[in-house]
Parts: structure tokens; sequence; C-alpha cells
């Protein structure tokens, strides 16, 4: 008799999960059991995880211990049955009663958007549970900062923070790299430590420092530099951009540095000077100026740089005019290359000689005395 | 001058050389120049013996000019004055070893009536001249030279910092320039005594000339700076005329020249000797200047010292030339 009414009862059941593939609100027909979760349809990510608790209600008088089971889940989805913190193949459930099952199913990075649907049995009882997966599921590593710009001077390092996610199933080991321009030096560091390849488990996160430092006779400008995390099956990039402002710096010297001249007073000296720009950018309207004794004359040829592009030098003719009424013995001039925005001086020590023109009129002196003593020696001498 | 043609050696010398050799050999050996230079031995060795106590402190407050040690040795006096630098002693001894040596160079001789017996043998009458110049230089060179490289092995062996080339240089264009000056001397003194025919008044002359140049000249030039001043002076450039006069004044005295010249030489920081405005200050560096510099500054220094000593010489040379000879 009771083998009959269970025999029975198998024919009603797969008379029964027949019906519910069609409608699901039959599932609540009465019988010994019943399962009852409130969210049967789902909509999630790939990757994610979903949490059911489901209610496993006994109608019947007796004490039911059905078996537990999740039937139809799709290929490389996993789940687990837990209740009281254990996992459980069956659950017992005293008359009139109801007991609660945690069901957590993992829905795999790598699966096709669509519709997927699976069962939970627990002896006749079965609750059909349907997940929409919403997007196309990646199996790819995704390389992200939050700001990939940054502005800043020729001198300066830049800092950027970039993130690293694996979303494959596999830990992987990213080899880092930049594609910077000659000269660049881009420094990767991970966890206050400089590296170059860095380790990310499966489906997890990696915060990675990257320090940009130009070169130092970097040009004002706008400059991308693309960096990858690469490994042999999965890579990314993503590009950080460097905004140079142009740093203004000047410097005035001669061609060969000497800083130091000498001229006879009251003449003319040539000096060629140099006029370099060691900014990185253009300068323009160069003025050329001397800081000189009282009635001193410096002059320069050209008096005005129109356009000095960074890195480049240009030679001036400064011409000194020194008093005649300087005295012998050294002087300071001062010369300075100036525009607003960067200015360098250069100080000369020119050495004043006298003039000779007196020298020799004394030397003339003594040599009409001498002649005038030789004229007496003929006129005297010899009698 | 007995043994005039006496030939010691086989080669003959030309008679104006004999004559030479004869007059230093005279000069050496007397009394009167021994006494002279003993003078100025050792009043030099005095001075440099308070120079060789105070260098010490002198270069350690002189900071610039630490490289010219060795010129300090000349320069330098105690702080007390008890004794002048050995410039000093140069500038105003060294007159007296002129004049006394030259005051009697021809009077004497015409007195004692050697002249004319010179005058007697067959040579040229300004040989007797020419020669006593001639001889009276070449002791005073010797001398000088003597007295200043002796300073110069005594402060080497005091101070143990040997001169630099520059310095050695600078030195010895000093003792030349003290050559120059005291030849100066030397003829003013022969000029007076060929003028003068009792040596007692040449040598008064002579001693009247150098006490007017060093000692009164410079408060007379004082005295008619004080009634020049401009009072009413409004411009610089008036008071900078007046001093400019004012220094040409004094330049007119020999002594004068030679304590400027000197100073120059031996100071090397010592850039201009005239007053000096503040357009030619601005923008200088204090810093020593170059032996050819401090040359050229002194220049006309030195032309008027040889132009002043060869017309003292060419004047006493028609004097003597014009002068009658005669056998007492």
């Amino acid at each position: 008799m009771n083998m009959m009414r269970k025999k029975r009862m198998a024919l009603m059941l797969a008379l029964i999960l027949g019906m519910t593939v069609l409608s699901p609100s039959f599932v609540r027909a009465a019988g010994p059991l019943s399962l009852y979760t409130p969210y049967t349809n789902i909509a999630v990510t790939p990757g994610e995880s979903i949490h059911y608790s489901i209610d496993v209600i006994n109608n019947s008088t007796d004490v039911q211990s059905p078996e537990l089971s999740v039937e139809g889940l799709p290929e490389g989805w996993e789940y687990q049955l837990t209740s009281g913190g254990w996992s459980i193949k069956e659950i017992s459930v005293l008359p009139d009663e109801s007991r609660s099952v945690s069901l957590d199913v993992e829905v795999p990075l790598k699966v096709d958007r669509g519709t997927y649907s699976f069962r939970v049995t627990a002896g006749s009882a079965v609750l059909p549970l349907t997940v929409r997966v919403t997007e196309q599921g990646t199996y790819k590593t995704e390389l992200t900062t939050e700001q990939p710009n940054m502005e800043g001077h020729a001198d300066s390092s830049f800092n950027y923070e970039a993130t690293i996610k694996n979303r494959t199933a596999d830990e992987q080991l990213y080899a880092l790299r930049a594609e910077a321009p000659r000269g660049w030096d881009v420094r990767f560091e991970a966890d206050g430590k400089t590296v170059t390849s860095v380790k990310v488990e499966a489906n997890a996160d990696k915060d990675i420092d990257v320090e940009i430092t130009p070169p130092e006779q970097v040009k004002k400008g706008t400059y991308q530099i693309p960096i990858t995390a690469s490994t042999s099956s999965t890579s990314a990039e993503t590009t950080l951009e460097v905004v140079i402002t142009g740093t203004y710096d000047l410097e005035l010297t001669t061609p060969n540095g000497l800083l130091s001249t000498d001229i006879t007073a009251g003449g003319e000296k040539n000096l060629t000077l140099e006029v370099r720009n060691t900014g990185s950018a253009d300068l323009r309207d160069i003025q050329l100026r001397a800081d000189t004794p009282v009635n001193w004359e410096v002059t320069f040829e050209p008096k005005t740089i129109n356009k000095l592009a960074a890195g480049n030098s240009t030679e001036v003719t400064a011409t000194i005019k020194a008093d005649g009424e300087a005295i012998a013995g050294d002087y300071v001039v001062n010369m300075s290359a100036t525009t607003p925005e960067a200015s360098s001086d250069a100080q000369f020590r020119v050495t004043v000689e006298t003039s000779l023109l007196w020298g020799w009129f004394g030397i003339l002196i003594i040599l009409a005395v001498i002649g005038g003593v030789y004229y007496l020696f003929r006129t005297y001498g010899r009698r | 001058m007995k043994n005039l043609f006496d030939r010691r050696d086989q080669r003959p010398i030309h008679p104006f050389w004999v004559m030479v050799q004869k007059e230093i050999s005279d000069q050496i050996r007397s009394w009167r120049y021994l006494i002279l230079l003993g003078i100025v031995v050792l009043t030099c060795i005095g001075s440099l013996y308070t120079a060789m106590m105070s260098i010490r402190d002198a270069v350690a407050t002189d900071e610039t000019l630490k490289s010219f040690v060795f010129l300090k040795l000349f320069t330098v006096s105690d702080p007390e004055g008890t004794l002048p630098p050995f410039i000093t002693f140069i500038g105003f001894l060294g007159p007296l070893l002129g004049i006394g040596l030259g005051f009697d160079a021809v009077n004497s001789e015409r007195n004692r009536g050697t002249l004319s017996r010179i005058m007697a043998q067959p040579i040229h009458r300004d040989y007797v001249i020419n020669a006593k110049f001639t001889a009276l230089l070449i002791v005073i060179s010797i001398s000088i030279f003597a007295l200043g490289f002796l300073v110069m092995g005594m402060g080497l062996l005091a101070i143990g910092i040997p001169p630099t080339p520059e310095e050695f240089l600078r030195i010895l264009f000093f003792l030349i320039l003290s050559i120059f000056y005291i030849a100066f001397w030397l003829n003013l003194a022969i000029l007076f005594s060929v003028r003068f025919r009792q040596p007692a008044t040449s040598a008064l002359a002579s001693i009247a000339v150098w006490l007017f140049f060093s000692v009164f000249y410079s408060m007379i030039v004082r005295v008619i700076a004080k009634a020049m001043y401009p009072a009413q002076a409004t411009t610089a450039g008036e008071i900078l005329s007046y001093q400019k006069f004012i220094q040409v004044l004094f330049r007119f005295s020999p002594s004068q020249l030679f304590s400027e010249a000197t100073t120059t030489l031996l100071t090397p920081s010592v850039r201009t000797l005239g007053p000096l405005t503040m357009e030619q200050i601005y923008g200088a560096i204090p810093s020593p200047l170059p032996l050819g510099q401090s040359l050229i500054l002194i220049w006309p220094h030195w032309t008027g010292l040889i132009a002043a000593t060869m017309i003292c010489f060419a004047i006493s040379y028609v004097w003597f030339m014009r002068q009658e000879i005669r056998s007492r």
C-alpha cells in the first residue's frame, strides 16, 4: 500500500515537474512539502553571486526529511546549500513548520547574456528559479585611472593612481609597461615598492601608483603616455596625459665663460656675449642692459633679441667704452639679459689700463733733455 | 790724483775710465763716504728691525695686500712710530748722501790746484766733470743696491717668505728710482761746487736747498693752500681743481715726487695719486695694480726726476766749461 502510494506520488511529481516548466505558479500545489523564496527572477551581472533564502515548508502532519538538490544549473555555475552554518544535503522539518535554507549561486564571469533557469528540489517540492544575465560576460583585464591628466613644471614629477581589475577566472601576473618618449622616466609602484609586474587574483583589484618624471629639457606641451598591463593571455591599456607648463630660464655668459677683460681708459672694447635659453619655453623680447661705472657706456648689438627658442643660444656683441677719467685697476661692469619671465646677470671684471700716450710724452721730454746735453757736449766738450 | 795714468794691467784703458776709477777709489777710501754710508746703513737697519717686529700685525690687519708681504719690509713701521719705514729714510737721507759726495767735487780740486794739473794732461776738458759725475753715480748705485739687497736678504732670513717675481721687480725699480733721486741731489751739489769757489758755501747752499724742499716747502705750500681755499666753492669741480692745483705745487718738490713714486711702487693697492671723484670710485674693485700699470702711473714722476737731474748736470757742465782754470 505504501509502495503503491509512493509510486503514485512519483508519477504525480513527474507530472507536476513537467507542468512547472510551463507554469511556475503551479508550484505551491498541495503536497507534503513546499518551497518558498520571494525573489524567483533576478537580474545579475557576470561574476556576481546570488544569495537565495529558501523556506522549506512542511504541510503534512509528519516530520519530513527531504533531500535537497539543485538541478538544471548551466555549466560553470556553482552553488552551495547551507543552513545553520552547515553545508547540507538534507533537511528535516517538523509538521506545520518551515526551515530556512541558504542557496548561494555564483554566476561565472564568462557567461553569455540571456535567461537561465534552474530548479531547487526538496523531495517532491520543486522551486524553479530564473536568473537573467544582463550583460555579456567577459574574460578580460581592466586598467583604469580616475585622474588621467596632470599638469606641472618640467622639473616636477607626476603621480597617477591606476587600478588593475582582473576579470578573468585565473590569477594573473601582469607585466607593466609604459610607452614613454625617450628621456621620460616611468615607474610603477605597488604597495610602496617599485615593481615591474604585479600579481592579481581572479576577480580582484590591485592599485598601482605610476610616477612619471619628464626629461630635463622637456618642452612645453601635452604628452600622452600609454601604460599597459599584460600577460600572455590578456592585457589592458590606458593612457595618461602629462601637461608640461613651460619653465623660463635664461643665462648670460661669454662663449668661453671668461668674464674679465681689459680696456684702455677712454678706449673701447668689443666683447662677445652669449645668451642661452635654458628654460623649456621660448623667450621673446630679451632686453640687454648694463650697469656700468659712471661715464662708461655699453652698447649691445643687437640691443633686443626678438625670439630665442628653448635650448638655443645666440651671440651678442657688447661694446664697452670706458671713461677717460677712469683710474687704472679693476672695475665691475654688470650686464643683464631680461625678459618679463626671466633674467640673468653677468659680472664682468674690467681691468683699466692707463693710456700710454703721456708715457710717450714723458719719454719725449727725456729725449729732448738728453738731446740738449748732447748738444752741450758737442758745443763745449771737445775744445 | 797722482797715479792718474798708472796702468796696473797691460790693457790700455781709455783715459776717461781711468779718471772714473781713480775718483771711485778716492771716494770709497774717504772718511766722509764711510760716515755717510754708516748713517744710512744704521738707520735703514733700524727701520728694517721695527718693520720685522710689526710686520705680523700689519699683514694680519691688511687682508687685501697679503700677497705682497715682502714689500711691507720697506713700507711698514711700528704702530708707535718710533722709527719711520725704510722708504722714508731713503727719501730723507739719500739726498744727504748725494750732497755729501758732490758738494766739493770741483771746487776742492780747484782750490788744491790739482785741476790745472789734470788739465795739463792730453785729455778733453769735459772729462773732468763727466768722470766726477759718472764715478759718484756708480758709487751711489753700488751703495743703494748693496743696501737694498742687504735689506732683502735680512728680510728673507727674518720672515722666511721669498719675494714673488713681481715683488722683486718692484723693489728693483724702487732702487733704480732711489738712484735717480739721489743723482738729482748729487748733480745739484756738483752744480753748486762749480758755482761757488768755497766748498763750505756750496755745501751750505746744497743743504739749504735740501732743507727747503724737505721741511719748508710743504709748509709754504700749506700756507698758500690755506690762503687760496675757495670758501665760496659751490661745485665739486672747483674743489677738485683747487686740490689738483695744490698737488701740482707739492710736486715741484723732488722729495714729494720721490715719496709718491715709491709709495706707488711699493704699495700695489695705490691706484691713483690725485684726488678721486665718486665717479671714478663707483664700480671699482679694490685690487692691486699690476707692475706695468704702477709704472705708468708714476711715469711722470720718473720723467720729472730724470729731467731735473739732467738739467742740473747740463747747467753745471756749461758753467764748468766756461770757467777759466788758472794754476795757483
